[in-house]
């Protein structure tokens, strides 16, 4: 596949290199380039005129012209739909954290007559995709009167099979003795799980905060078909909207893409180290 | 169950989500004392939007015991899901923008409430005929619509384009395809179209119904059945299929045509008169924008009414609908139409509104000639399936015009499907 | 990190079932206790509605007016294998085929990109965050900006080809080129996540096999195919799983970007659900494909408890 530079025989190196180092740099950097471009792509739109964007092959230099964001903005009630997005998001991690802590110490930790039974019934839930939900769910909502609210974007979510596996699997591997001190009472056990028990599936439960926040913010098929009106709705669901409405001001809604993506992009910066020991993890469970 | 940090944590976690919940009452908001109407409607942009609130508001200095709340949907088919949404929920608006076979589909539902109680007859007589006729259900013979935002197709086109080629705004088809080729070459194209998705048909598939209709046969019999493979409308695929080819039609999404003219890189745009303040923005005074009636086929000049009316709920309160009707009829006013026609670029419904719109018919010529062709343009028939049976159109534009399949398969096809589709709605 | 409310029911299967040692305390009131609000939201948003799916697939529904709905037994089921356009079966194909891009395109790409990325020093590490980035953008947003890179008179797509001396191409409006432009789109948007889980893989896997081959003389490629492949089967498995279920239940793109079309080359299973369901409003039927898509996914979860226990014996 690959002309080895020098002569060395390679039983002598101890190192593992699986490519010349000058060239596995410049394909890496070419391909974390590619994946960037979009990025690029869109801020150049967002600032560019009008004039500038309908002209090929394309400018790809920036030209600062900041008014399509002021328009873009003016568009849709962007502070409300960011709003809406936040509490449904943030009160869908409080739930799916609380419900996967609780369910999970009960399966990592105690042993009880019907836990094969239960588990399997979390087990089975993972094979109904969200698609198949959409109906039912609808005529749910319809009939408890929860179209078009908060709840109805919050509570299906409020309990994660992942959140359950993770935590459930970060008990499990706790050394037993930590709950074996006392012989306790129902109520001595929760305290031991709030005392003990959280601080030490701490890592478990940021990334299942993580991957929830991410799933709720990122969700779009759900609160499209549940609710219909801007008091609810979330920030993709208006953006959707906006593109709608505004197909044809590319310039605008590039715009609105940035300022709507940057938050996510920001909180995944900031936490990128937690977001990728949560993929790793996944893998390390693998093995 | 005894206290502790725990449960404590777990009842303020509970109260919180529930106060988050409890927000989600704050959007209806309750009357004080005034009828609350609600219009679910796609006015979402541009002049439409700022005409609608303008409209909206002065309505409600005239009537100050009516509040009247827009609901704002991006596009017809959200509107549709939306409208069709809120009445599974048993929370319908009070009033709703609808297609003649949306609201033969409600009706048959009986979500409707029929006008002829609350509309006299010389409200009725007011009204263009080709508007009125548009109104009432084959089903039953009433009067289930109220007329709002009325359009016909018109051409529009970069007059510098055409005069560098020594050409005017063509007056026939086959003018039309001659000089649109003539334009096209070296990135501009003649004319772009979308025709839509079988979810949502677009401007492309009205402009094929019209070529259809100008080579002699509409693509709906007035009893609703297709006619998708009569001789006219093979030859009008054809027409399109061969524009294509000649690299003088392209397809796209979102208003393409508009987005190309505007770019100077399209000769035309075959668009609705709501889209001229659109594609006046979008030109931006780069050139001259033309505009000129549809040119005509060997059936003469055909063109399409298009454009919805506004139907009432069955589930408002009878204060309710008596107040939404107050909104209707005054959204129908020689008055109202004649601000919305002249700053929405719809065409006024009722003749009333000409005199009071003298001076921008007398700047914007399109006006006149999309009001001649409000006497004789035709709205398709009004049955449940049409929308559906368009959207079948608009795949077998698709098919023909990217070389899928001749275009006399694709419509054979797209007939099989549409007339099925009729079948299992009667 | 999984990023999409499906994705989060899916990755559970990564985590391997522990044993514990007995626990001797009577627990189970409190245990039932506990697990009672995470059993209760699934019971009611989703065991419950999946049986519930199954009665309306036996109804010709009314949503506008349930009372005015009808009981029809199969017949929905048979309209499944009747003319309709599309077809199930024909948007069974274009599941498959979008799918297959995924899952094939995906494993191999991702794979690709993980041994060029593993271990490294900071620029390596950056690359991989741009390359992750992607994945936790949300996909209203990123697939809007995608349809502006397929335009075929400004895009960035058609200006590469340019770039090349290559003449444009229709993307998105034509139905040859719709769905490999929605795969890019979605590759692009997904392999990230796949490619750290692989990059995971690999930095537990034993280098001294692959010293051990290198000294009997394998190059590279065979140093990857026989010694390096066969340790990630576990990975490439979950890989395998994740991206079809996943795959077979992808809207948001197709929504936004082709709208199924052109000429239905677009309207997978999914879209095809969404659209009868909440366009059409052919509930009944819709609930018929959505049975119907529940019993594939659940035969892939099904199949892939299979693998992995006949893997880790």
């Amino acid at each position: 596949m690959h002309v080895r530079p020098g002569g060395a025989p390679s039983h002598v190196r101890r190192r593992r290199r699986p490519a010349g180092p000058v060239v596995r740099r410049v394909v890496a950097v070419a391909v974390g380039l590619a994946f960037l471009a979009p990025f690029w792509w869109v801020v150049t739109t967002s600032l560019a005129r009008t004039s500038d964007v309908y002209r090929f092959p394309p400018s790809l230099l920036p030209h600062w012209h900041v008014a399509n964001y002021a328009r873009a903005w003016a568009a849709a009630p962007w502070p409300r739909l960011f709003g809406n997005t936040v509490l449904v998001a943030g009160a869908t991690v409080v739930l799916a954290v609380l419900t996967s802590v609780l369910a999970g110490f009960a399966f990592g930790v105690l042993r009880f007559r019907g836990r094969t039974a239960l588990f399997t019934v979390v087990l089975a839930v993972m094979m109904v995709p969200q698609t198949v939900l959409l109906i039912p769910d609808y005529v749910i909502a319809q009939t408890a009167d929860l179209l078009d609210t908060y709840w109805i974007q919050i509570l299906p979510w409020g309990a994660s099979v992942f959140g359950i596996f993770l935590v459930r699997q970060f008990f499990a591997g706790l050394p037993t003795e930590l709950f074996d001190a006392a012989e306790l009472d129902g109520a001595g056990r929760l305290r031991m799980l709030w005392s003990i028990g959280v601080p030490l599936v701490r890592p478990a439960i940021l990334i299942v905060a993580l991957n929830v926040f991410l799933g709720s913010w990122n969700s779009f098929v759900w609160p499209f078909v549940m609710t219909s009106s801007p008091a609810v709705q979330p920030v993709e669901v208006g953006l959707a909207t906006f593109y709608g409405a505004q197909g044809t001001d590319w310039t605008g809604l590039s715009a609105a893409v940035t300022f709507t993506t940057v938050p996510v992009l920001v909180l995944f910066l900031a936490l990128q180290r937690h977001f990728l020991t949560g993929a790793y993890s996944t893998a390390g469970g693998l093995k | 169950m005894p206290q502790s940090p725990l449960t404590r944590a777990v009842a303020v976690l509970a109260a919180g989500v529930l106060a988050a919940g409890g927000l989600a009452g704050c959007g209806a908001g309750s009357s004080t004392g005034k009828t609350t109407v609600t219009f679910m409607e796609t006015m979402s942009s541009g002049t439409l939007k700022s005409s609608m609130e303008y409209l909206t508001k002065q309505f409600e200095k005239q009537h100050k015991d009516i509040d009247v709340q827009l609901v704002v949907e991006p596009d017809y088919p959200t509107l549709r899901n939306k409208e069709t949404a809120a009445l599974a929920a048993g929370k319908p608006p009070t009033i709703g923008q609808a297609y003649s076979d949306w609201a033969a589909t409600y009706a048959k539902s009986q979500v409707l409430v029929p006008l002829d109680g609350y509309a006299g007859k010389a409200d009725v007589a007011a009204l263009y005929p080709g508007v009125r006729s548009d109104l009432y259900l084959p089903s039953d013979h009433k009067l289930y619509m109220w007329p709002f935002n009325k359009s016909v197709v018109i051409q529009y086109y970069n007059q510098k384009m055409l005069s560098g080629k020594g050409k005017s705004a063509p007056k026939t088809w086959d003018e039309f395809a001659a000089t649109a080729k003539a334009v096209s070459g070296h990135g501009t194209v003649g004319v772009s179209i979308d025709p839509g998705t079988s979810a949502g048909p677009a401007g492309g598939e009205a402009w094929f119904e019209i070529l259809a209709a100008a080579y002699g046969t509409p693509v709906f019999a007035s009893d609703g059945k297709p006619r998708f493979t009569s001789p006219a409308a093979v030859q009008a695929m054809t027409y399109l299929a061969d524009l294509k080819k000649a690299g003088a039609l392209s397809l796209g999404k979102n208003y393409p045509g508009q987005v190309a003219l505007g770019a100077g890189k399209g000769g035309f745009d075959i668009s609705s008169v709501a889209s001229y303040f659109y594609n006046q923005q979008a030109v931006g005074g780069k050139f001259p924008m033309g505009t000129a009636p549809l040119p005509s086929g060997p059936a003469g000049a055909a063109n399409q009414l298009a454009g919805t009316n506004i139907v009432m709920f069955a589930k408002a309160s009878d204060q309710e609908k008596k107040a939404a009707w107050t909104f209707m009829k005054y959204l129908s006013s020689p008055d109202a139409q004649a601000y919305w026609a002249s700053h929405s670029g719809y065409l006024p419904v009722t003749p009333a509104a000409l005199p009071k719109m003298a001076d921008f018919i007398a700047k914007n010529p399109y006006q006149k000639f999309g009001a001649d062709a409000l006497k004789t343009a035709k709205a398709d028939p009004p049955y449940p399936w049409v929308t559906k049976a368009q959207g079948e159109l608009a795949v077998a534009m698709q098919s023909a015009l990217t070389g899928k399949q001749t275009p006399a398969a694709a419509l054979a096809d797209a007939q099989k499907q549409a007339a099925a589709e009729a079948k299992s709605g009667e | 990190m999984a990023t999409t409310q499906a994705e989060q029911r899916v990755s559970p299967r990564a985590v391997q079932v522990g044993r514990r040692p007995a626990r001797r305390a009577r627990n189970g009131p409190l245990a039932v206790g506990l697990t009672l609000p995470a059993l209760l939201i699934f019971a009611v948003f989703t065991i419950l509605p999946t049986a519930y799916t199954f009665v309306i697939s036996l109804f010709d529904w009314n949503p506008l007016n349930v009372a005015q709905s009808r009981f029809i037994g199969a017949g929905n089921y048979t309209k499944l294998f009747g003319h309709a356009t599309p077809s199930f079966a024909a948007s069974g194909l274009t599941s498959l085929y979008f799918t297959a891009g995924m899952v094939i395109g995906g494993t191999a790409l991702s794979l690709a990109i993980a041994v060029l990325l593993q271990r490294g020093g900071a620029l390596l590490g950056a690359v991989r965050v741009a390359v992750f980035v992607p994945h936790v953008t949300p996909l209203v947003a990123t697939s809007i900006v995608w349809v502006w890179i397929f335009n075929p008179q400004f895009g960035l797509a058609n200006a590469v080809l340019h770039l090349f001396g290559l003449s444009g191409v229709d993307w998105l409006d034509n139905s040859a080129t719709a769905m490999p432009a929605v795969l890019a789109y979605s590759l692009w948007h997904e392999v990230g996540f796949t490619v750290v889980i692989f990059l995971g893989g690999l930095s537990v896997i034993s280098g001294e096999l692959g010293e051990a081959a290198r000294v009997d003389g394998a190059n590279r490629w065979q140093e990857f195919w026989y010694v390096t492949w066969p340790q990630l089967r576990p990975v490439t498995v979950f890989v395998v799983t994740i991206s079809t279920i996943s795959s077979l239940q992808a809207f948001t793109q197709f929504f936004l970007m082709t709208g199924g079309g052109p000429v239905h080359a677009t309207t997978t299973l999914s879209f095809l659900l969404y659209q009868e369901a909440f366009v059409f409003f052919h509930t009944g039927y819709a609930a018929a494909l959505a049975v119907v898509l529940f019993v594939v996914t659940a035969l892939f979860t099904l199949l892939q408890f299979r693998t992995r226990r006949s893997s880790s014996r």
